[in-house]
């Protein structure tokens, strides 16, 4: 890697670790009470600010153009403290590459333009393929516009964005095309926020679309190519939110058997909390590992980059969903109570390794399209 | 051929075939048809309590313990009494209901398949009855138990804890090897007439629900081993007081206290155990504490057991039911291959962990903390002799200090390092395994259904964050391979040491 583009990864490192200590850290269990408590706006603005929503834009859409690398150590050091923004930031991210990938650069930028947090997020079902399970609307042309109709389950951040990437199926079409809502116009209706097993200030509502107008992204009918492309990516930076858990985890399970003492020692020298732990600590080196090799091959487009990409997701998430158990277990009662943000981890961990459809199905694609 | 004594010689040999065959020995010796009959109609009945009470509340006061972390779940403690399920498994002559314990652990296992937390609730209740049980002091054990049933009588539910764990110690109560080692501080100190608690418990299941609470304290707690004594203490008495609810991830409906006692006075008649009762019995001030914590968790194990497979069975369910319902990549989930692999897996872990807490229970009763009530003769007196006529005459029996003599004799004198042993090693086997098999079919449930997975409204979420709480508490997993170890493994071998402070 070239130096001038570590060092600016260096520094990005260091921004994002720090603002998750000073501004994620703090208020932890307070703004995973959403939806029994305030969404944590401040922060958002303060994230929006940093331009953690423009990362991967390229210039000409007002971003910073960068790569899978630049947005999985944002989101790896985010989940470190904190799963939730890292939740936001990936599926704002996700909705633009499948706008990138749709050669829709002019509409992205003028999101982009957004004077507010909330104007720029955009809204996707990112926890779905659509190919798998079709949860999308139907959709109607009128002329030159587009209007959509129909249930959309789990559309992660539409109650607080200004506008939702939407899968769509056209009258007499085969496969599905994305569009684009505005969810504040007519026709949208929402539901309560979900509640959801983690991520919670990450969230999500149920939509309903009656006539709703929507611009369509790229081409009719190439939805499932888009939606690929960009999960073959962003497999990798949904690994780098796993990463970023367990290193959390292990953190605070450290600290806490170094402190508490049972047995008349200190935990950590029970030779089983040992096992435990280091069965974490190899877990993470393993993902550290994996992540860079991941991530070079994307962001330089190595043959095979995209298994490398999905392999990397698939045993990083597994490996997060352990760690972060025993993370629990390490801390006893206290690791199942609230006030230490271990259990959190746990659920944050369960809650994305749905990121981008289901786990065990990726796995059997992950083999059909290596023999393919 | 063999002659007996070779046979014997034979089947000591490690694996002792009596730690192994704990379902054939206790078919010679149960009364299997009564117990099968009455086990068919408790199961019958939970489903029923299921569909008519669990199911339709499970969600809702999980979400609204969500929302108002004060809430307590007084509506279900009183259907749940009004359902008789809080005497269910009281002996008949101390006024409960007198079913046996293996039709109660099926019981748990079918509230928990639905609801974890409410299951845990009716269970914990069990968990205090345990905690009297097992100091076989059968003059507290009658006088709680009948508070009990007028409590059921009287729709005002009266629930019993069991208060072990203190800030500074969890595991450390949990195993006599560590209690010496570790930092007790609830202390009992003698007064006139009885004794005054200083302390405070953590993490008490059901605390604030509960009527009277069995609180370990410690004479001397640098010395709580020898000192260990249990004592009975009721809501609204002076110098005990509630401290706040736990703030848990899950298990919501079923709350977790703090206790505290300030100079709380415990009169001599509610000590259910202490050194000075225990005086006489072979076995030393320590031995009778490993006895009584050992037989204690024994069968307490066997009901987080079930918990753990209503776990398993709950998330393989949730599973099973998206399966059958939902469209992947153009078919059915169920009609993928691979899917079905994954059901089966979990029916495995259901079915596997199920035989665990059974074969438990098995040895429970034939030579455990439930022997007395699975024996032939006793089974049925307790059954069918119509206490209630002669209330007086038998009250003034289980009053009396010889009954509590006796039982202790039968209970705690005449049980073998063998029997505590195969009891123990159950109990921790049946524990871990389901308990584990519980987690990772919460893991499958939420892989498998991806993102109905994760919505609370779909249920499997609720099982993953109820499910994690089984592998912690009767003893965390760790320390139950650790008992499994002890009980099965190292008491074969003199050079094996457990619980040594490694460099
Ligand atoms: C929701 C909830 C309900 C509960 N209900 C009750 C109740 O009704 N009554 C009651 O008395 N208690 C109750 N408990 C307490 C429970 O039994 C304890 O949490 C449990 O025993 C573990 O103790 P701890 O939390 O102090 O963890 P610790 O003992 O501090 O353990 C922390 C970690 O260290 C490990 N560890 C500790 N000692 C050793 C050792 N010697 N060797 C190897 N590893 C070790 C443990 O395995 C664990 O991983 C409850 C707990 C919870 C969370
Ligand atoms: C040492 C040894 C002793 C044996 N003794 C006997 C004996 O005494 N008598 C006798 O009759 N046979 C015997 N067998 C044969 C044994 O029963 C077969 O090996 C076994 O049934 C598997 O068949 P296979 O080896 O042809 O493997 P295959 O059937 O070719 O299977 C290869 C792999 O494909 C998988 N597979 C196959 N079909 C499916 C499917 N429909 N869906 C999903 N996966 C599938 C299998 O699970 C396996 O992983 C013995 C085999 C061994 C190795």
């Amino acid at each position: 890697m070239p130096a001038v583009k570590e060092k600016e990864l260096k520094m990005l490192d260091k921004a994002a670790a720090e603002f998750a200590k000073k501004e994620l850290a703090p208020n932890r269990e307070e703004n995973d009470m959403f939806p029994f408590g305030p969404f944590f706006d401040t922060v958002l603005q303060k994230a929006f600010a940093l331009d953690f929503f423009h990362l991967i834009l390229p210039e000409s859409a007002g971003g910073m153009n960068q790569g899978l690398t630049a947005l999985s150590r944002l989101l790896e050091n985010l989940c470190q403290e904190d799963s939730s923004l890292g939740g936001i930031v990936f599926t704002t991210a996700a909705a633009q590459q499948i706008m990138l990938e749709a050669g829709s650069e002019t509409e992205l930028g003028k999101l982009a333009d957004a004077q507010t947090a909330r104007d720029c997020l955009i809204g996707l079902p990112v926890f779905n393929n659509p190919a798998e399970i079709p949860n999308m609307a139907e959709a109607r042309k009128n002329g030159h516009t587009y209007t959509l109709s129909g249930t959309l389950e789990y559309v992660v951040l539409a109650g607080v964005a200004g506008h939702a990437l939407i899968p769509a199926r056209l009258e007499e079409e085969e496969g599905y095309s994305f569009f684009l809502v505005n969810l504040g116009g007519a026709g949208v209706e929402k539901s309560e926020p979900v509640l959801s097993l983690g991520l919670r200030a990450c969230p999500a509502v149920d939509l309903q679309l009656t006539n709703a107008r929507a611009a369509l992204i790229g081409e009719p009918g190439r939805g499932d190519a888009y939606f690929t492309r960009m999960a073959d990516k962003f497999h990798t930076a949904a690994a780098a939110m796993s990463a970023g858990v367990m290193k959390g985890s292990f953190k605070e399970a450290l600290e806490y058997a170094r402190g508490r003492f049972q047995g008349g020692q200190e935990i950590i020298k029970w030779s089983e909390v040992k096992m435990l732990l280091s069965n974490m600590a190899v877990k993470i080196n393993n993902a550290d590992m994996i992540m860079a090799s991941a991530c070079h091959a994307v962001d330089e487009g190595l043959p095979g980059w995209e298994q490398k990409s999905s392999a990397a997701a698939l045993h990083i998430q597994e490996m997060a969903c352990g760690a972060t158990t025993d993370g629990v277990q390490l801390m006893g009662g206290v690791g199942y109570m609230k006030d230490y943000g271990q259990e959190k981890r746990m659920r944050d961990a369960k809650h994305m390794q749905a990121l981008l459809g289901i786990a065990p199905l990726k796995r059997v694609k992950f083999l059909e399209k290596m023999i393919k | 051929m063999l002659s007996r004594s070779e046979i014997q010689s034979f089947l000591t040999e490690h694996p002792d075939f009596d730690d192994i065959s704990n379902g054939m020995r206790s078919a010679a010796r149960f009364p299997n048809k009564a117990l099968l009959k009455e086990t068919r109609k408790v199961v019958a009945l939970a489903r029923k309590f299921n569909k008519e009470v669990v199911i339709p509340h499970a969600l809702e006061l999980d979400r609204k313990k969500q929302e108002e972390h004060d809430y307590l779940p007084w509506e279900f403690v009183q259907k749940a009494n009004e359902w008789g399920f809080f005497t269910m498994w009281i002996p008949r002559f101390f006024g409960g209901r007198g079913c046996s314990f293996h039709s109660m652990f099926y019981f748990i296992e079918e509230i928990a398949s639905q609801c974890l937390a409410m299951a845990n609730l009716i269970g914990v209740h069990y968990l205090g009855a345990g905690a009297l049980f097992c100091a076989w002091n059968i003059r507290v054990c009658n006088e709680i138990f009948r508070e009990v049933a007028e409590g059921e009588k009287h729709e005002a539910p009266c629930l019993i804890t069991a208060a072990t764990t203190e800030p500074g110690a969890g595991t450390d109560c949990e195993e006599t090897e560590l209690l010496d080692k570790g930092t007790l501080t609830c202390r009992a100190t003698r007064v006139d007439g009885g004794y005054r608690i200083n302390g405070s418990k953590i993490f008490i299941s059901n605390g604030h629900l509960s009527t009277w609470h069995n609180v370990v304290c410690y004479e001397d707690p640098e010395r709580p081993s020898e000192t260990a004594m249990l004592c009975l203490v009721k809501t609204g008495a002076d110098g005990f007081s509630f401290g706040r609810q736990e703030n848990k991830m899950g298990q919501l409906a079923c709350p977790a206290s703090e206790l505290i006692f300030r100079d709380c006075f415990v009169p001599d008649r509610y000590v259910s155990m202490n050194n000075l009762q225990m005086s006489g019995l072979r076995g030393g001030e320590k031995g009778k504490t490993r006895e009584i914590l050992s037989q204690f968790f024994s069968a307490s194990r066997l009901g987080v057991a079930a918990f753990g497979v209503g776990a398993a069975r709950g998330a393989y369910q949730k599973a099973l039911r998206f399966a059958l319902n939902t469209e992947v990549s153009g078919k059915l989930l169920i009609n993928h291959q691979w899917a079905q692999n994954i059901l089966a897996e979990m029916y495995k872990n259901v079915a596997s962990s199920r035989l665990s807490y059974i074969e438990g229970a098995d040895v429970n009763g034939i030579e455990g903390m439930l022997r007395p009530v699975y024996n032939k003769p006793l089974f049925y007196i307790f059954k069918y002799y119509p206490f209630h006529w002669m209330k007086p005459i038998v009250n003034r029996m289980l009053e009396s200090s010889l009954t509590t003599r006796i039982f202790r004799k039968l209970q705690l004198e005449w049980m073998t390092e063998d029997q505590l042993n195969r009891n123990a090693g159950w109990g921790a086997l049946a524990k871990f395994m389901a308990t584990d098999a519980g987690m990772k079919n919460s893991h499958l449930a939420l892989e498998l259904m991806g993102q109905a997975g994760v919505r609370h409204d779909r249920e499997a979420e609720k099982i993953f964050r109820d499910a994690k709480l089984l592998q912690i508490y009767e003893g965390t997993n760790q320390l139950n391979r650790q008992c499994l170890f002890e009980s099965f493994i190292g008491r074969h071998y003199p050079q094996v040491r457990v619980y040594e402070h490694e460099s």
